[in-house]
């Protein structure tokens, strides 16, 4: 992965392929405690404490299709995460859900750019029509703090039958997507 | 800012538009995002077919990802679903060759075989 915000869309599909309906997704820049921090919480299928345990280590899967029996997602991230003075953490109940942590320096020299974010929450949210994304964006600069908050269950409930992918809906979640993060300043973060 | 009364003109201008075609859906494009799929660049896949259809208008597609399904060794990989007709299953794709398979297969009706990985149910 070049960057996070494809670390964070392959985060998104392991909530995805969990069976969740409701996927939380928070992005939170603190420029003031030097972090940059991505929190995906789900209510999907969780985890036990012995597939957590083996989620973060690279030669487990639970995916059958591939002969390859590897699952790399987790391990990549945390990896990445933990290269730049970060951290990386899981919590999960089998039945309730899950709930990721990963936690960069945010100038850490090492650190890869958190890249296209508004692409990574587009694709994750007219791909998966099915599941209701929340969206949550934080900096803190000094003394300012912007955010910008994003529901898409009150957009489906608006559009009925007319599909995310309706040429202007596109649209319409692509400059929705744009204002947030230049509200909260994280084009080039 | 964006708001829902936005919304609500687009579902009235959609729901006109819908019925003029019997509200049908024509062509389902499903791209790939496994890990492997999204090392390879499937998002910029994905990216391309919405600018596609936004740009193009294309009222009548469909779009949705998936994870992958055993077919690493040619990700990014998309299927094109259309009612009656068998699957169509593209790999190694790149923004160009989506940008090739919205005008030629999407568009036109033609599938491009210079692509296709796989065909079938
Ligand atoms: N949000 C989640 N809810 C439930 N189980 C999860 C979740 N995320 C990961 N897992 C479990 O952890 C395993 C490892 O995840 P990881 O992303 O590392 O690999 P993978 O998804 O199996 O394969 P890859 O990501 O390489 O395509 C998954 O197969 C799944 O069993
Ligand atoms: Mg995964």
């Amino acid at each position: 992965m070049q960057d996070i915000s494809l670390h964070l869309l392959d985060i998104i599909e392991n909530s995805v392929r969990a069976g969740s309906r409701n996927i939380q997704i928070r992005i939170i820049k603190d420029t003031n405690a030097n972090f940059l921090r991505i929190i995906v919480s789900d209510d999907g299928i969780g985890m036990d404490p012995m597939t957590l345990e083996r989620a973060q280590d690279p030669f487990f899967t639970s995916k059958t299709e591939r002969e390859k029996k590897v699952g790399l997602g987790i391990p990549l991230l945390k990896q990445n995460a933990e290269l730049c003075n970060g951290s990386f953490k899981i919590r999960s109940e089998p039945g309730k859900g899950t709930v990721l942590t990963a936690e960069f320096q945010l100038d850490h020299i090492d650190r890869m750019p958190l890249g296209d974010l508004k692409e990574t929450l587009l694709s994750a949210i007219v791909g998966h029509p099915e599941v209701n994304f929340s969206i949550i964006l934080n900096s803190l600069d000094k003394d300012k703090e912007k955010s910008f908050h994003f529901e898409t269950a009150p957009i489906k409930e608006e559009l009925g039958d007319i599909p995310l992918t309706y040429p202007d809906v596109i649209k319409y979640l692509e400059q929705s997507i744009n204002e947030g993060i230049q509200i909260t300043n994280m084009e080039d973060v | 800012m964006k708001t829902l009364a936005d919304l609500k003109k687009i579902r009235e201008k959609a729901q006109e538009e819908m019925k003029l075609r019997d509200g049908k859906v024509r062509i389902k494009i499903v791209v790939g995002m496994g890990t492997s799929g999204i090392a390879m660049g499937a998002r910029d896949v994905m990216k391309t077919f919405l600018e596609e259809i936004s740009n193009r208008n294309l009222t009548d597609v469909l779009v949705t990802q998936t994870g992958e399904k055993g077919l690493s060794s040619m990700e990014p990989v998309v299927d094109v679903i259309e009612e009656g007709k068998p699957k169509v299953t593209y790999g190694n794709m790149t923004p160009e060759k989506a940008r090739r398979v919205v005008v030629e297969h999407i568009v036109n009706g033609r599938v491009v075989s210079d692509y296709v990985v796989a065909t079938g149910d």
